[in-house]
């Protein structure tokens, strides 16, 4: 371990230096690849839903009506079928998300499996490209984070710098797919990294610019939403943007409940798992033919739903919720996709619903744009947990300040207001469901994740139960420990007693054997509990170790209150380093 | 069938083409026959390519005329009696054409490098060298306006158009949906990228006719020099129409007009090989000469179309015969085409007849009323 005096602020070996440059480099690297598949697959996508007839153009082009209701029906649902048989090539029967990268990133445990990033992204491009009601953003985070992790494993790096290339995957696959380095960078911070170090900084800059500069030069499609000149709105607006990124935390955690409800609701359903996506793709495809705004991605609907006039206040109350249905029903079915996207149009349905309200009650019609950007905000940043990158979206897209101090109003209502209510964001919520709790912090995250299997220790007195007092004392005085764990002649653990109780004994009773003496109240470990529920145990602790027993109470040795101490130690320490190194 | 005997490679090919006709045609090597469109833009074509190329290259040019379509060229290549080595094309018809298997395909190579040395495929607008055609000059349909019609104020973006309260008076527009659609919706702020995305939608379309109703007092117009009389007759204070024709008026009339370039939609004029033309390597060899940058320069001195080459754009001159600054007249010079809008061609190829009848079902019922 370094001594304390080595973090000073003293000139830093040549080779420190070179190796942080490497690590920049690297960086860039890992950008340029994430950048090259998402800018593949957001074309791929689109090509796939002009091809499958599922984009308006591809309808359009598309001379014959039969023929566009028949690929309504039935793209989706054949491509849940094929999204359910990918499925079950995966862990736990479902894609991996970005909430997978968080946690990797979190514990520290980096190694972001190939397979599973590979199958879950073909996954996402069958769904979208079938024209599921899921975002395309969740899938790229996911392939970005993934590709990062594998170039640092081919390079044979370790896990420090693994979780710094899964970050950079992240910034360049959100630099490429948004033409917006900055929210790329940030992103990579707020949602995956956690902490802000000049270490990470750099490489992830250098990933997020190279991905920038690929993409431009690469994805021929416009921005995803470009505004030219909007007014300026009154100063008693903001006050309505404010209220309008309260109301949209509630919109939001609507919108997260009803993924993680119908995600519960499909237990239940009489039907084998991978046939769910075909269900919901049928359903959606079904409700399509009624209300086509709310098949895919929906850009068109967003671009719509900032128009004034395009929608009534009826219908926009009427597709923001069957998105909001849509979405849940694709995602807690089991399609693969983000919830990003979704998110963008339910709330620029949202903030177009309140704008046209204002419009009816007197406002004027100019700063309609605000309210649909600012609706856009407030429901995105809590489902993302991401206050500050959905405003630099939209000032990387917009260009535009007033909007972005607009949406600003927002996102401080609403994001604190959702966190409070909800959870800090539906990654989040996902995780604490799957029993990791990110709401202490990434320390916390590293413990519940650290297993105690590397330190049990056999270096422990066992005696068996029929064992005399005072052998039992002799044995324990010549191993020089105070503790001795009773197990009996088919290796279950019965108990543990002290040298002292032992002493006490032999002077105040009539106690002959081990099975006699009242044992010390002690808890055990289960051997694949987390040194964070060790640390718990040790609170009610006084003495050397704690026993560690398997569920049939087998005895399979002990661990040392000093080697969790170390362990600890050694994973502050490391993550210290990680989130305060400067290179 | 000859053909047949250019799929193997297009060297090969191109070899074996040259021997048979020649001995059909004896003169077919000595002379160039170009389709063209006649009037003042072959005039200009004379001067500017033709006669320069004769003489670079001493083949004579047989220049004859169609008024666009593809009927001629799918019976000529039909009956293998093909008269024509080279075809002055719209792209949306070379796009049609390539895909029937009228055309010769054209090696990538052909074009040549900007004076620089920029590559053709860098100095080219996007979408100008296609498999079978090289786009060669750049039209634009747009929105004239009065000058004396609107005293103290002008119109700058397409969205004037539909702000009668800005700028009163009567429209002319043309009766058909190619721009009148993607106007109305760029005056919502639509972005021109995403125009053919929404117009493909239900309520994109709506949206746009209802931009259209929103209008008093339109002319309809279809014969393309309508807008420019009604502009001149002072009937319409703005009018849509093309931009060569609007320039006309200006020099040759001195008509009190001016165009508003936002918002311009552009379309492609294309060179291409027909299949079993006589002559494919002086073909190649004049569609090398003409669509250099300094041919297509030459060209915009006597005729307002955009080149189709970065490098040519930026050196427009002057009209030759009135000396007038050529640069604030074609479509694609930076500063007029800040604003355009790229017709999607191949949108239209397949969506002109549905959208065309909606445009008529939804206008028409009322607009006939103020029609003259």
């Amino acid at each position: 371990m370094d001594s304390p005096s080595t973090d000073s602020v003293s000139p830093r070996h040549p080779l420190a230096v070179l190796r942080f440059l490497g690590l920049v480099l690297l960086g860039s690297v890992v950008g340029g690849v994430a950048a090259l598949v998402a800018v593949g697959f957001v074309n791929a996508v689109v090509w796939l839903n002009d091809l499958l007839l599922i984009s308006p153009r591809g309808q359009m082009m598309a001379a014959d009506t039969t023929l566009v209701i028949l690929a309504t029906l039935l793209v989706p649902t054949l491509g849940g079928l094929l999204v359910g048989q990918l499925h079950r090539g995966l862990p736990g029967g479902r894609s991996h998300t970005p909430a997978d990268a968080i946690a990797a990133v979190q514990t520290r445990r980096g190694r972001l499996p190939a397979k599973a990033g590979a199958l879950s992204a073909l996954s996402g491009l069958v769904s979208l490209g079938a024209g599921a009601s899921v975002g395309q953003y969740g899938p790229l985070v996911h392939l970005g984070a993934t590709l990062g992790s594998l170039i640092t494993r081919l390079l044979r790096l370790g896990r420090s710098e693994d979780n710094i290339t899964i970050a950079c995957g992240v910034a360049a696959a959100i630099a490429a797919a948004f033409n917006a380095p900055l929210a790329g960078i940030v992103f990579a911070h707020e949602v995956v990294l956690r902490h802000y170090a000049l270490r990470a900084f750099a490489p992830v800059a250098a990933a997020a610019i190279v991905g920038y500069v690929l993409a431009t030069q690469l994805l021929a499609q416009g921005t995803l939403f470009h505004i030219t000149e909007p007014g300026v709105p009154q100063p008693w607006e903001f006050a309505l943007f404010l209220a309008l990124g309260g109301l949209g935390a509630l919109v939001a955690g609507g919108y997260m409940h009803a993924i993680l409800a119908m995600g519960q609701l499909a237990k239940r359903l009489p039907l084998p798992t991978s046939l769910h996506p075909a269900l919901a793709g049928a359903l959606l495809g079904l409700t399509a033919l009624w209300v086509p705004d709310i098949l895919g991605m929906g850009q068109e609907t967003l671009r719509f739903a900032t128009l004034p006039g395009a929608y009534s206040g009826g219908e926009l109350l009427m597709v923001l919720l069957l998105k909001l249905a849509a979405t849940a029903l694709c995602l807690g079915l089991g399609f693969a996709g983000g919830v990003f996207s979704p998110a963008l149009v339910i709330g620029t349905l949202f903030g177009a619903l309140a704008g046209t309200l204002v419009a009816e009650l007197g406002g004027g019609q100019e700063t309609f744009i605000f309210y649909a950007v600012c609706g856009m905000v407030a429901v995105t940043a809590p489902v993302l947990g991401a206050p500050l990158t959905t405003l630099l979206i939209v000032f990387e897209l917009t260009g535009s300040y007033a909007l972005t101090t607009a949406a600003l109003a927002s996102v401080t209502l609403a994001n604190p207001l959702a966190a409070q209510l909800f959870g800090r964001s539906l990654f989040d919520i996902q995780l604490a469901r799957r029993g990791l709790d990110l709401s202490a912090g990434r320390s916390r995250a590293v413990l519940q994740e650290a297993r105690l299997t590397e330190l049990i220790s056999h270096d422990a007195v066992t005696l068996a139960p029929a064992t005399p007092l005072k052998a039992a004392i002799s044995r324990l005085s010549q191993a020089g420990h105070g503790e001795a764990y009773l197990v009996d002649g088919r290796g279950r653990y019965q108990g543990c007693v002290t040298l002292a109780s032992l002493e006490t004994f032999r002077e105040g009773s009539e106690a002959t054997t081990l099975a006699d003496c009242p044992e010390t109240p002690r808890p055990v470990l289960d051997p694949h509990a987390s040194l964070w529920e060790a640390m718990q145990q040790l609170q009610k602790v006084t003495g050397e170790a704690i026993a560690v027993v398997d569920d049939e109470r087998r005895f399979l040795g002990v661990v040392y209150e000093s080697s969790i101490a170390r362990a600890f130690l050694h994973h502050s320490d490391a993550l210290r380093r990680e989130e305060h190194g400067a290179g | 069938m000859l053909a047949r005997r250019l799929i193997p490679g297009l060297l090969a090919g191109l070899l074996v083409l040259a021997t048979p006709i020649r001995a059909e045609e004896p003169d077919a090597a000595d002379s160039l026959t170009v389709l063209s469109w006649g009037g003042a833009y072959e005039h200009a074509q004379r001067r500017a390519l033709f006669t320069p190329f004769t003489e670079a290259h001493d083949v004579p040019v047989a220049v004859d005329s169609y008024n666009g379509g593809l009927m001629e060229l799918r019976q000529a290549v039909a009956e293998n009696d093909v008269p024509w080595d080279v075809l002055d094309m719209t792209r949306s018809e070379a796009m049609a054409a390539c895909e029937e298997g009228l055309l010769k395909p054209l090696p990538p190579e052909l074009t040549a490098s900007a004076p620089d040395g920029t590559p053709a495929s860098q100095d080219f607008l996007p979408g100008a060298l296609g498999r079978c055609f090289i786009s060669h000059s750049i039209f634009a349909t747009v929105v004239a306006y009065r000058r004396d019609a609107f005293p103290g104020e002008r119109p700058t973006r397409i969205a004037d158009l539909f702000d009668q309260q800005r700028f009163p008076g009567p429209r002319a527009l043309q009766r058909t949906p190619a721009a009148n659609l993607e106007w109305a919706l760029l005056a919502y702020r639509v972005p021109r990228e995403e125009l053919y995305r929404l117009l493909s939608t239900r309520r994109g379309l709506d949206l746009a006719f209802a931009r259209l109703q929103s209008i008093d007092n339109i002319h309809w117009w279809e014969a393309g020099e309508t807008p420019v009389r009604l502009l001149e007759e002072g009937q319409v204070v703005m009018a849509s129409g093309y931009n060569g024709r609007f320039f006309a008026a200006m020099v040759e009339r001195d008509l009190p007009i001016e165009i508003l370039w936002d918002g311009q939609l552009q379309e492609h004029e294309t060179w291409a090989i027909p299949r079993g033309a006589p002559n494919p390597e002086a073909a190649q060899t004049f569609i090398r000469f003409a669509t250099t940058s300094e041919r297509q320069v030459e060209l915009a001195r006597h005729i307002p179309y955009g080149p189709t080459r970065r490098s040519a754009a930026m050196q427009v001159t002057t009209h030759r015969d009135s000396g007038l600054d050529m640069r604030l007249h074609i479509p694609t010079h930076p500063i007029n085409a800040q604003g355009a809008v790229t017709k999607d061609e191949t949108w239209y190829a397949r969506t002109q007849e549905r959208i065309e009848a909606l445009f008529r079902e939804t206008l028409f019922r009322e607009a006939l009323t103020t029609q003259e």
